[in-house]
């Protein structure tokens, strides 16, 4: 996943995981969809290049996190949805863990900072 | 064909040229650039505009598919992991078996003498130090990142020694009168070491690619 502005490509490329899981959590969605939401959550602050999202998916359905089905939108377009699986639901709630202990570490430090 | 049907069938090609798979996962980028462009279109921007805009936010057909092929590497990883386990365990039973048969002096084998079975243990842990030597030498071994071009080196190994074998099995091993129990340690030499060189050969040669994939994708 690369960033073609605000946050680093890095952050970008990290945090894919954890947001589409979460964003999956909420019930199904389709690639298109996932990406207008988290650039919509973000402020167009991380901005997908939009194709890496499916390599993402991709991987992300062959280690069992995610499965998918081909279905059609409202308006008759043929689309390919992601749901979670029961590991995609571990594995978000690891990633919750884990990003809330840095946020935590990184706020703690900053108010020491202020101090 | 209007000319936006004709440009996303020219952008088609480019993905199919860059490598990018037809139906999946072509059809779904297909599907995503054309979502965006009717985004695009609805605000405000012109048709070849918003083709040119969405095919940018999609990203480069290269880039993609140097991120698919990661993926497909992956899922290939775990099919081919396990064809080689089954060879190998397969092999490795067979030779454990003629080992056994050395070792316990069993059926056919009930004659044979101990600097017989001593050759016959030498060839096994020959066997084993090749493929066992193969695998943690790893790193002598040629980092060859083309998929196709490791299987064939593979295969090509594979099948010199299914050669080897034919050849040892219908040619060398007929010319001499071999006793049943001077056979026990022929067949190790001949079947079990060349097996263990194989072994060590495509572990090694895994191992090198799976190494560095891993430190490249990290």
């Amino acid at each position: 996943m690369h960033s073609v502005a605000m946050i680093r490509k890095e952050l970008v490329a990290a945090s894919a995981e954890p947001l589409v899981l979460s964003l999956l959590s909420k019930g199904e969605s389709y690639g298109y969809a996932i990406i207008q939401e988290v650039k919509a959550r973000s402020e167009g602050r991380l901005n997908w290049t939009d194709g890496m999202l499916y390599p993402v998916l991709h991987r992300m359905e062959h280690r069992g996190l995610i499965k998918s089905r081909w279905g059609e939108s409202e308006t008759g377009r043929k689309r390919k949805y992601y749901s979670l699986k029961k590991d995609g639901k571990l594995a978000m709630e690891k990633h919750h863990e884990h990003w809330t202990l840095v946020h935590g570490v990184l706020s703690g430090l900053k108010k020491e900072h202020y101090v | 064909m209007s000319d936006l049907e004709q440009s996303i069938a020219d952008w088609r090609r480019q993905m199919l040229a860059a490598g990018i798979k037809s139906p999946v996962p072509l059809e779904e980028l297909e599907i995503h650039l054309r979502d965006e462009i009717e985004r695009e279109k609805k605000s405000g921007l012109d048709e070849p505009t918003a083709f040119q805009a969405a095919v940018q936010q999609i990203g480069k057909a290269n880039m993609l598919n140097n991120e698919f092929e990661k993926v497909d590497g992956i899922k290939e990883f775990g099919a081919w992991r396990l064809i080689q386990i089954i060879l190998f365990a397969g092999l490795g039973v067979i030779s454990l078996f003629i080992t056994a048969c050395v070792i316990f002096k069993l059926g056919s084998f009930s004659e044979i003498s101990s600097s017989q079975q001593m050759s016959g243990l030498t060839a096994v842990a020959v066997m084993i130090l090749l493929a066992g030597g193969g695998y943690l030498g790893h790193g002598f071994f040629p980092i060859i990142l083309n998929k196709r071009m490791r299987d064939v080196i593979c295969l090509s190994s594979g099948v010199l020694m299914v050669i080897w074998w034919a050849v040892f099995f219908n040619i060398i091993l007929p010319r001499f009168a071999f006793t049943t129990s001077q056979l026990g340690a022929t067949l190790l030499w001949g079947f079990a070491a060349p097996f263990g060189a194989f072994a060590g050969f495509v572990a090694g040669l895994g191992k090198a690619w799976r190494k560095n994939s891993t430190m490249a994708s990290s």
